[in-house]
């Protein structure tokens, strides 16, 4: 199995996203260890130690476990963090970036009908399941996965675009 | 495990993950799966987007004789992506108030942007020829505040009343 060097950057945003959710949105060693996440991960596909190609992402997310455990032993081992830790240089976005963005949600917000993003928030907010959605509002299956869809897609729509946005402005 | 049969079943899935209550064996396989699956790390992202949204940026806007407080929903972060630095902004900057209370005693994280609100929000205060003043800031708010030396500009205050008192 051999992956090349787009298919390897197409995996790190998943790779930060999970170490992200993992060791905190706001560390800065997250480029650090998504590198060495990628670097092993490289290094085990060239030398062929993926056995079950069906099973990559696996074996990526356990490369990804493993670094993350390192990192957090190196870490115990180290001298205990500052009361008061500072800021991180971690790559946000820019201000003009993070206002689009703000924009965008609220807009997407705007398109949802008031009865629809109560529905949301029961599902999203108060965790309410699809069973107890139906019994309360009186709506059908089908109704709810309008719904649920028709959100999904405009706010998928929205970081489809912040996603293009940011990669344009890097080039 | 199957997470392509039922969009709804997705949702509990991504959910439940964002909220960190899956159990670690459905975490591990749903992990598994969004690193080889692009529409479902995509659904990942658009599904925070959409909670982020649907969180309301609750700041509420009250009087108290000539002072205007404004307040936010428990656990609000001020971060750079946060709705509510918007309508904080929008709420002052569009207001006529002179005498400026905001109440953090709510907020529980502020970061840089989150100060360059404030200070924002104090500026536009100061050249209208008004006052504006926190209120009550958490442990963690207090310290950002002080390590960058706002709380000397921006007076604070622990108690309401005191803090209304003080604009007289």
């Amino acid at each position: 199995m051999d992956f090349d060097g787009d298919q390897i950057e197409k995996l790190r945003p998943k790779i930060r996203y999970k170490v992200c959710y993992e060791v905190g949105f706001y560390s800065a060693d997250v480029d650090d260890i998504v590198q060495e996440t990628i670097a092993r991960f490289f290094v085990a596909t060239r030398e062929e130690k993926i056995h079950n190609p069906a099973a990559a992402g696996a074996f990526l997310n356990g490369i990804c476990r493993n670094v993350i455990s390192e990192y957090r032993r190196r870490n115990m081992r180290d001298e205990p963090m500052p009361e008061i830790v500072p800021e991180p240089p971690t790559k946000t976005l820019p201000a003009t970036d993070l206002f689009d963005l703000r924009e965008a949600i609220a807009q997407g917000l705007g398109q949802l009908s008031e009865r629809d993003r109560r529905i949301l928030k029961s599902f999203y907010l108060e965790e309410k399941s699809k069973e107890e959605i139906l019994r309360d509002t009186g709506m059908t299956d089908e109704n709810f996965r309008v719904v649920l869809c028709r959100a999904k897609e405009r706010f998928r729509a929205i970081f489809v675009e912040q996603t293009k946005h940011r990669a344009a402005s890097r080039h | 495990m199957e997470f392509h049969s039922d969009p709804v079943f997705r949702e509990e899935i991504i959910r439940r993950y964002l909220g960190r209550a899956l159990d670690v064996r459905t975490a591990e396989a749903w992990e598994n799966h969004y690193l080889e699956c692009d529409e479902c790390f995509e659904e990942i992202r658009a599904t925070e987007l959409l909670i982020q949204a649907l969180g309301e940026p609750a700041v509420e806007r009250r009087r108290v004789n000539d002072v205007t407080i404004y307040r936010f929903a428990p656990g609000t972060q001020l971060l750079a992506t946060s709705l509510e630095l918007s309508e904080l902004t929008k709420a002052v900057r569009l207001e006529t108030d002179t005498k400026v209370l905001i109440d953090l005693s709510k907020v529980s994280r502020i970061d840089s942007t989150g100060l360059g609100v404030l200070m924002n929000c104090y500026c536009h205060a100061v050249k209208n020829a008004g006052v504006l003043k926190l209120l009550n800031p958490d442990a963690p708010v207090r310290r950002v505040l002080s390590v960058t030396k706002i709380d000397s500009l921006l007076q604070t205050f622990e108690d309401e009343a005191a803090a209304i008192e003080s604009f007289h």
